[in-house]
């Protein structure tokens, strides 16, 4: 245990005093306000819109439309649809491809001037036919662009079905909705043709981008502030029509504009995990040695952008099994398009893989861990490479203890505590640990701080306290004293916060060029009086001092060395990327969720009463930022497995429960018990620090294992989600 | 156009008849205006009758938030959040999704907790309400802060003034017996990162410290 | 939301005659349903008559009945220490609604009267014959999960909401009631209505009248009581099928039963036949069971509903098993 192991978050006092500022919390003179009405069908043409009252309504500034407004220069470039290149344009035409698409924005003085001007907006409609239910464009999936993507085949195809034991069987998730708790919300001005935004953005550098080809100038011209971030979970990995829409309004009022998305607006316009359908193929031998796994998956997409996830791709890998096919298709549907999110494509995917064993290994009469174990994967097959590091075994175990596995039975329904049947189920998740490129700059000030910067955000995760426990770590400095500047433009460029890599990239970063900063600081100090005919190898830094390591009374303090050398500050900034080393392996992350379930099963009532989620994420930077970060993918798992649904009214092609009190996601009352166990250790190859990521594994593989859990309360297996209550309803048997 | 504005949002106490006879004044006014000649609805365009709308939609309204009094001049329709964040410029308290779902916009009003997106401003004449910002003195947190922080009972922040408002109040209202209880009594308040199981950690902390509140 | 002129009411005399003058206006007590109907465009009264200066908030036992003020808080009559020892039933049912913000600012009047959460009265861009008479039904044939399974017409399957009055009407309460022609009294079980051709009327409340109190008579019910509320999740959510059971047990007998539903109909739903079926008999799960199934009778689902065929009598044998057993 390192000294900052522990740390409390950096922005902790900030956040409970409410002095954090979140985008639409930036104080700016002359604010005006915004909003988007949305259209009322979900397919055709705008053939007429009454914006007149609007117009006229008080304190109304303006109201763009298609018909009105100034498109933005990039408009016109010819657009690509593949892997999100096509987001909506919004006002373009008079297109509706979906249901509440923007086709009005109305600005005015007023929060409640704006809100009830754009009530009085009204539009006519040509119709046309639309689809909004996959169930029913099951064949029109398409295969999608990207490696990733394409078909795979290992062995024999389809070779499942050859095998002594067999089970086949599908699995449905409904679509699911990111709905962090801060609304999608943007302040957006201008500054002559340089667009400034302060914006729920989980990539700085991807917004600056994404906007600047819209308006079709260098994403350098773009500023962008996304310093708090009230969660995402991947719904600001997309730059929205709603940001580009405050920008367009901004300009032609020439004042700053603010526009918050209704809750409602939440559910339709800012992306969602995408509805898919799943078919797996299991084939094993008796005694349990798992011979073909066939996987095949077909998710909705926009009619106008393509959106794929890796949902098949950990059916390659996860288990030693010589015979694997997997196929992954996307089909056309009258919605926005879904974005990634928490745990993507692996959320998905687990779900049906992770049901799927628990199913045969209930076939075959094992447990399911003995079953698991008997497939354990030595190395990735897929790539054909070693692990970097894998300690999934050491979750299996960690969780079985706490959680009391040995209580458990095979039969399904045998365990009661007083009335209720009591369920085990665990569930295994993974996810590749990326690094991706990164620049920090880190500076000692004449005060002795640290100050370490970088354009990357913080969503929640901790982000900021990881950066400075790494920080205050490399060079001694306390952590009280390292000051983090991250998430807006014109900082050393960071990566998109996204896909679990923000430690390894950013950590990495800092990691190395503190480094290179003490060696920097290092190399001052040779010239320094007291060191004089010392060489650098026999200096250290430590506690804000450099001293000889032969007489340590050789010291002089930081502060003094740069006053000394007239220095305000000392500076590096470094780019660090991944080894090349590391390509030699496959480096992912492995997490175990177990629950304990109790249900009553003439009610349907299932209550979590245990969760025990354990995780193989290499070294582990802040026991207390790492544990919250599994209780929380632990709870959205809860939300994915007993809960969450869009529920679409395809008459309209409408969300219809698009708000809190009819989308349940988990309150306090859902989870009674909850315990993390982290294996710790270090992964040798992954990065200087030996971590692997967190933030989506953290998720991955808990909804199978509350799927799992209910079977062995109840016998009942659910291959739908969420397993509401109607899903497990028994009719009452008087007891005789 | 204007004649179709309603412009009659002068809140009376029924009590006073001056000033019911002096609204009905001003509305005759409006009505004679809105049914004006072309030079009148010149000085409509020229936004004269919006400054008189605003002058007639308006209700003065005086209120403590955290020991400041205010004396404002407000719409009927705007609700105490917006009120807070938009026109005081107290953001600590979020709006998360505007109906009463969420449990983000979370004060206290008068030693109460109630959900400040559902209460209109100009109902709250006299109220005394505390917000996020007035727990801390300084550098000095309310031990429910500090339990937040040293539990991690917060992961993005954003539900977390809203968390710290209502769990203040559970155990005030004598809601914090339990885990089970603690539980049940702060389901109001939805924390979408999921960090309820620290949440609960930090309000047994500062019940079982038992400092005053 | 449209603005509109709020005018403060200090009795409940002047609430009425202000409303009598007025053509679009409404009272607002504690706001948590009004306001949130405001913000969606559902409603939108060009006044508004701030109720909660009138003296209404008192608890009052009296000789053989309490009486509750409409303006006392949720919270403030769930919490009342006498409440809990002689009505215990009423104040489960109101722990058991909502959060604890919402139930210290939305008062016991407001509770009866709020409206349905069906999305499709809910959301304006959709048919309702609710909100817009004659618009259609968008339950029917669309998503009708929470929807009504007794007293449904083809003009609306919404429910209504409320914990607390499943516990009232369970109870035999009275509501009083001021308006313009006077003071009247509505037994509690007639208060709301069934939808028939006319679902936009919620309950028997004339124009322009006021809630003023309830009265609950004195009981036996203060022992083997359940107020069983089953959800999608475990608090803060509507129910999808409620039930409130008081039972009057001496010797293993039951003496008196009393038996209502939430979440299943446009009122709560009383089941009188059950309850005679109870009278009289002894405590057995057989019993209970026959109770349950008597009382399940002309029910009736929608397709997203029709787990509450099975649900219901279930939730009504568990309730009146765990009421039986206290």
């Amino acid at each position: 245990m390192s000294k900052t192991s522990n740390i409390n978050r950096v922005d902790g006092f900030a956040k409970v005093t409410g002095s954090a500022t979140y985008s639409a919390e930036y104080k700016t003179p002359g604010i005006t306000y915004a909003c988007l009405v949305g259209s009322t069908i979900a397919k055709g043409t705008i053939k007429s819109i009454d914006t007149k009252k609007a117009e006229w309504a008080p304190g109304v500034l303006a109201v763009i439309t298609h018909l009105n407004v100034d498109k933005p220069a990039g408009y016109e470039q010819p657009k690509k649809r593949e892997n999100l290149g096509q987001p909506l344009q919004i006002f373009k035409d008079n297109t509706v491809r979906y249901y509440d698409q923007p086709i009005a924005l109305v600005i005015a003085d007023t929060f409640e001037r704006m809100q009830y001007a754009a009530s009085l907006i009204k539009a006519e409609y040509l119709k046309e036919e639309h689809s909004t239910e996959l169930e029913k464009v099951k064949d029109k999936g398409k295969l999608p662009g990207g490696e990733r993507a394409k078909d795979y085949n290992r062995g024999i195809l389809d070779g499942y079905k050859n095998a002594e034991v067999v089970l086949e069987e599908e699995y449905t998730i409904p679509t699911e909705v990111h709905n962090p708790m801060e609304l999608a919300n943007i302040i957006a001005k201008w500054d002559g043709n340089k667009p400034i935004l302060y914006t729920k953005s989980q990539g700085v550098e991807g917004t600056r981008k994404s906007v600047g080809n819209v308006f079709g100038i260098p994403a350098e011209d773009v500023e962008v502030h996304s310093e708090y971030l009230g969660g995402a979970f991947g719904m600001g990995l997309h730059t929205w029509p709603y940001e580009i829409a405050a920008l367009i309004g901004s300009k032609k009022i020439g004042k700053p504009v603010k526009l918050v998305l209704h809750r409602e607006q939440m559910f339709t316009n800012v992306g969602f995990r995408p509805y898919t359908i799943q078919k797996m193929g299991l084939g094993a031998t008796k005694d349990g040695k798992l011979t073909g796994l066939t996987h095949e998956a077909l998710a909705m997409t926009s009619n106008y952008e393509d959106f794929t996830e890796a949902t098949v791709n950990m059916s390659r890998f996860m288990y030693d099994c010589a015979n694997v096919s997997t196929k992954y298709r996307i089909a056309e549907l009258d919605t926005c398009t879904p974005i990634w999110m928490r745990g993507p494509g692996e959320a998905t995917g687990s779900f049906a893989l992770e049901s799927a064993i628990d199913e045969l290994a209930h076939k075959l009469d094992l447990d399911p861990i003995e079953f698991r174990k008997r497939n354990h994967a030595e190395k990735d097959l897929e790539q054909n490479k070693p692990w970097s590091s894998k300690y999934l075994l050491e979750c299996y175990e960690g969780g079985m203890e706490r959680i009391g596995w040995k209580n458990r039975k095979n039969k399904p329904g045998s365990v009661r505590e007083g009335e209720w049947l009591v369920g085990y189920g665990m569930g295994t998740g993974t996810f590749g640990s990326f690094r991706n490129p990164t620049t920090v700059k880190a500076k000692f000030l004449a005060n002795g701080s640290l100050v370490l910067q970088c354009s990357v955000n913080d969503m929640g995760p901790g982000t900021a306290t990881m950066m400075t426990a790494i920080g205050a770590e490399i060079t001694g400095i306390p952590t009280e004293n390292v000051i983090i500047e991250m998430g807006r433009s014109g900082l050393p460029k960071g990566p998109t916060q996204g896909g679990s890599a923000t430690t390894s990239s950013v950590g990495s970063a800092v990691h190395d060029t503190c480094n290179l900063l003490v060696s920097k600081t290092l190399g001052l100090a040779t010239e320094n009086e007291t060191f004089k005919n010392i060489p650098i190898t026999d200096l250290s830094f430590a506690n804000g001092a450099i001293s000889s390591k032969k007489d340590t009374k050789k010291s002089v303090s930081l502060v003094s060395l740069l006053n000394n050398n007239k220095l305000e500050e000392l500076s590096v900034e470094n780019e660090s990327k991944g080894s090349e080393e590391a390509k030699k392996y496959s480096i992912y992350s492995f997490s175990v969720h177990f629950v304990k379930v109790l249900v009553n099963p003439n009610l349907g009532k299932i209550r979590i009463a245990h969760v025990v989620s354990c995780a193989d994420i290499g070294t582990v930077i802040n026991q207390k930022t790492s544990a919250g970060q599994m209780y929380g993918g632990a709870v959205g798992g809860i939300g994915m497995g007993l809960m969450e649904s869009l529920e679409i009214d395809h008459r309209f092609g409408r969300a219809i429960n698009n708000n809190f009190a009819d989308y349940h996601v988990p309150v306090n009352a859902d989870i009674e018990k909850q315990e993390v166990f982290f294996v710790n250790k270090k992964d040798p190859i992954s990065n200087p620090m030996g971590t692997k990521g967190l933030g989506e594994t953290a998720l991955v593989g808990m909804a199978p294992a509350i799927a799992n859990a209910v079977f062995n309360a109840t016998g009942k297996r659910v291959r739908d989600l969420p397993i509401t209550l109607d899903k497990i309803l028994e009719p009452s048997v008087a007891k005789a | 156009m204007a004649a179709k504005r309603t412009i009659r949002n002068k809140a009376i106490e029924e009590e006073s008849g001056s000033s019911r006879r002096d609204f009905i004044k001003k509305s005759g006014l409006l009505t004679a205006l809105a049914l004006a000649p072309p030079s009148l609805v010149m000085a409509s365009e020229n936004k004269w009758d919006e400054k008189i709308a605003e002058y007639l939609e308006t209700v003065p309204l005086s209120l403590e938030v955290n020991g400041v009094k205010h004396t404002l001049n407000i719409e009927p329709r705007t609700t105490l959040l917006d009120l807070l964040r938009e026109q005081l410029l107290l953001t600590g308290t979020k709006k998360g999704c505007d109906h009463g779902q969420c449990g983000a916009c979370t004060v206290h009003v008068n030693g109460t907790r109630i959900l400040s997106c559902l209460s209109l401003a100009s109902m709250q004449q006299n109220a005394q309400v505390t917000t996020i910002e007035g727990l801390s003195q300084g550098k000095k947190l309310h031990p429910m802060q500090e339990a937040f922080i040293k539990n991690d009972g917060f992961q993005c922040g954003y539900c977390t003034p809203g968390q710290i408002m209502s769990g203040i109040a559970c155990i005030k209202e004598g809601h914090a017996n339990s885990r089970e209880e603690i539980r049940e009594y702060m389901s109001g308040n939805i924390c979408r990162c999921g960090a309820y199981h620290n949440i609960v950690d930090a309000i047994t902390e500062v019940k079982e410290g038992g400092k005053a509140l | 939301m449209k603005n509109f002129q709020i005018i403060r009411a200090l009795s409940s005399k002047s609430a009425v005659s202000s409303i009598a003058k007025e053509n679009s206006a409404m009272f607002i007590a504690g706001g948590t349903n009004l306001v949130d109907l405001m913000k969606k465009n559902v409603v939108a009264p060009d006044k508004l008559i701030d109720i909660n200066g009138v003296d209404l908030k008192k608890i009052e036992f009296l000789t053989g009945k309490v009486s509750i003020g409409a303006l006392a808080k949720n919270s403030q009559v769930a919490e009342d220490k006498v409440i809990k020892e002689k009505y215990p039933l009423l104040a489960l049912a109101l722990a058991a609604g909502a959060s604890q913000q919402i139930r210290h600012m939305a008062s016991v009047g407001g509770n009866m009267l709020q409206r349905t959460r069906c999305s499709y009265f809910y959301n304006t861009d959709m048919p309702c014959n609710k909100r817009v008479p004659k618009s259609g039904c968008g339950a029917i044939g669309g998503s009708n999960r929470m929807h009504a399974i007794f007293g449904a017409s083809d003009s609306c399957i919404a429910v209504h909401p409320s914990d607390m009055c499943i516990a009232l009407a369970a109870l035999e309460a009275t509501v009083l009631v001021e308006g313009p022609k006077g003071k009247r009294e509505i037994k509690f079980t007639d208060f709301h209505r069934l939808p028939g051709n006319t679902p936009e009327k919620d309950n028997t409340l004339l124009e322009k009248e006021i809630i003023t109190s309830i009265e609950i008579p004195t009981n036996n019910f203060t022992k083997n009581i359940h107020y069983l509320k089953v959800r999608d999740r475990s608090s803060y959510a509507f129910a999808l099928v409620s039930v409130a059971v008081g039972l009057d047990i001496q010797n293993n007998t039951i003496q008196d039963a009393r038996l209502a539903m939430g979440g299943v109909a446009h009122k709560p739903w009383r089941l009188t036949e059950a309850e005679e079926f109870l009278k009289g008999k002894t405590v057995s799960e057989a019993t209970f069971k026959k109770a349950a199934d008597l009382a399940m009778k002309g029910a009736r689902s929608y397709g997203d509903n029709d787990f509450k065929l099975t649900l219901g009598p279930n939730a009504i044998t568990e309730a009146l098993t765990i009421a039986a057993s206290k």
